[in-house]
């Protein structure tokens, strides 16, 4: 497995870009959707229970 | 870059140097630490003082008068005579710890002495008067200024102190290398702190449910609101590739340097690159070590659960977090007492590392997640399955001897009230050690830390997304979210 160069990959990903896919869409906004939806219900919990 | 930077050894529980590969791994060795300071110090329960002539160190105006040993029972030694021995407990059973992880132990040994007597001395200078007195104890000392800084300064004097070795004397490093491990001092020192977190918590029983409550925030936070944006950014304006930008969003928003490597392996990236985002990591642990402590004590210190929570969520690595969260405490507290409030030690620590634990525990589940996503979807790898034995691998062990010494305190004290004293006074001994296990932490996350090695490698651009992740948002939303939880909640008072 080749060493990473770090100066030369930065080159590299600059030309060679990955797009990214559609599952990775998925996982940022569904991640990130579920943790605020979560975040609310904790905070309002901690509000009702405490 | 011919190679990999030089790499803040912060490992894992799942990540083994070659010579560690062969022997026991760092997390495993903390709980035998840990669970050995904690042992020997609940003697006490059976008329056995075994841990009680270990040196504590007290702010001093004349330097002779400064160590003692920490029980009366030891009173007729010496402060010298108790820090020899604290010394020598330490490098026994450190050298122990090296011949089961089979490294060499004469450069340990060599090492060890060497990083215990500047990190001890550090803490001693840091408890001098001028340095370490709280403006309500000025008069005892017979002085009429002091920087406020409570004898916890001795961790920033050490991480100053391992700064200036590791970026002025980096081959002097590299030769006690073997011996510098924040991971393992900082681990061994959380399993010793669960039982002092448990004797604090036995009397506080409502505060400490609140702590925990907050811990499962902490998760929430880290893994699905921090990480997706990080990603994100490292990959949509930064244009770093998916083997990059996975370890950095797991490094900046996770828990540092586990959870790079974890996500590394998850991935199947070349090992190089979570090696790389944990040498940045380390250095921005460093520079919010410096910073968000100060920051909490000027604004938060009126309120100094919030100001643990913080520290818990934005700093990132065990080490550099717990250790914020300590000197939190320390400049938190002096602040408030000035302002005339009286605090119980030990509260902003105690959250700070509880958020941190919790978050460390989700490390292999998210893996595993990411695992699955890679293997299945991303790179469509159909011949690999993804096994859930994959968590346990990489679930960092040593918070189990946290979770052990905090439910062993918190019930022995539940079920025998009457043994709360003993139990309090065998964990402020132990303690004695978890403050020389931290302070030595301190100093090891300063030696590896060498800025301009890094930035000969050409690590400008992970640092950027660094930069603006970190202060742009991480920093405040971690704020915020303390804000929500702990705001008016305030430790128990302490009276006189």
């Amino acid at each position: 497995m080749p060493e990473p160069r770090l100066t030369d990959e930065l080159r590299r990903m600059e030309t060679e870009y990955e797009a990214l896919l559609p599952i990775e869409k998925k996982l940022i906004w569904y991640t990130f959707g579920t943790g605020v939806a979560l975040l609310v219900v904790l905070v309002l919990a901690s509000r009702i229970f405490a | 870059m011919a190679s990999a930077p030089q790499m803040p050894r912060f490992e894992p529980s799942n990540q083994v140097t070659p010579a560690a590969q062969r022997g026991m791994n760092e997390d495993w060795l903390a709980v035998c630490i840990g669970l050995l300071v904690f042992t020997l110090s609940l003697g006490l329960l059976f008329g056995a003082d075994l841990l009680g002539w270990a040196v504590k160190t007290s702010v001093w105006m004349v330097p002779a008068k400064a160590l003692s040993p920490v029980s009366k029972n030891f009173s007729a030694w010496s402060g010298i005579g108790s820090l020899l021995a604290t010394f020598g407990f330490v490098l026994i059973v450190l050298v122990l710890g090296s011949r089961a992880m089979r490294t060499n132990v004469t450069r340990f040994v060599v090492g060890v002495t060497a990083i215990f007597a500047v990190s001890y001395a550090c803490w001693f200078l840091g408890s001098w008067a001028y340095i370490a007195a709280t403006p309500d104890t000025r008069k005892v000392f017979g002085i009429g200024w002091s920087l406020n800084l409570t004898n916890e300064s001795g961790y920033i004097l050490a991480l100053l102190a391992g700064l200036v070795f590791g970026n002025f004397m980096p081959g002097l490093v590299q030769k006690f290398k073997d011996a510098i491990r924040p991971e393992l001092f900082i681990k061994s020192g959380i399993v010793m702190l669960g039982g002092f977190l448990g004797i604090t918590a036995l009397g506080q029983r409502k505060l400490a449910s609140v702590m925990l409550f907050q811990g499962l925030c902490a998760i929430v936070c880290a893994y699905l609101i921090f990480w997706p944006i990080v990603y994100y950014v490292a990959r949509r304006y930064f244009r770093f590739s998916r083997e990059w930008a996975a370890p950095l969003a797991s490094g900046i928003s996770i828990c540092g340097v586990s959870a790079a490597i974890a996500t590394g392996s998850a991935i199947k990236a070349r090992p190089q690159i979570p090696v790389m985002v944990s040498s940045l990591v380390v250095i921005f642990s460093v520079v919010e070590l410096l910073i968000l402590p100060f920051a909490a004590q000027h604004y938060l210190f009126g309120q100094p659960m919030v100001a643990g929570a913080w520290m818990g969520l934005a700093v990132k690595t065990d080490g550099a977090a717990v250790a914020s969260g300590a000197i939190a405490d320390a400049l938190v507290q002096s602040k408030a007492i000035a302002a005339g409030m009286h605090f119980q030690p030990g509260w902003t620590l105690g959250v700070a590392t509880t958020v941190k634990v919790f978050i460390d525990i989700f490390i292999g589940v998210w893996a595993f997640l990411l695992a699955w996503v890679w293997s299945a979807k991303i790179e469509r790898r159909q011949d690999e399955k993804v096994r859930g034995m994959q968590i346990w691998q990489r679930f960092p062990k040593f918070i189990l001897g946290y979770v052990a010494t905090f439910l062993i305190v918190l019930a022995l004290g539940a079920l025998v009230p009457r043994l709360v004293p003993t139990i309090t006074t065998a964990m402020g001994e132990a303690n004695v050690f978890r403050t020389i296990f931290f302070v030595m932490t301190f100093f090891a996350i300063g030696a590896l830390s060498n800025f301009r090695k890094l930035w000969q490698d050409g690590i400008a651009k992970l640092a950027a997304v660094y930069v603006l992740c970190l202060f742009g948002y991480i920093i405040w939303i971690g704020l915020l979210i303390s804000w929500l939880f702990f705001h008016g909640m305030l430790p128990p008072a302490v009276k006189g």
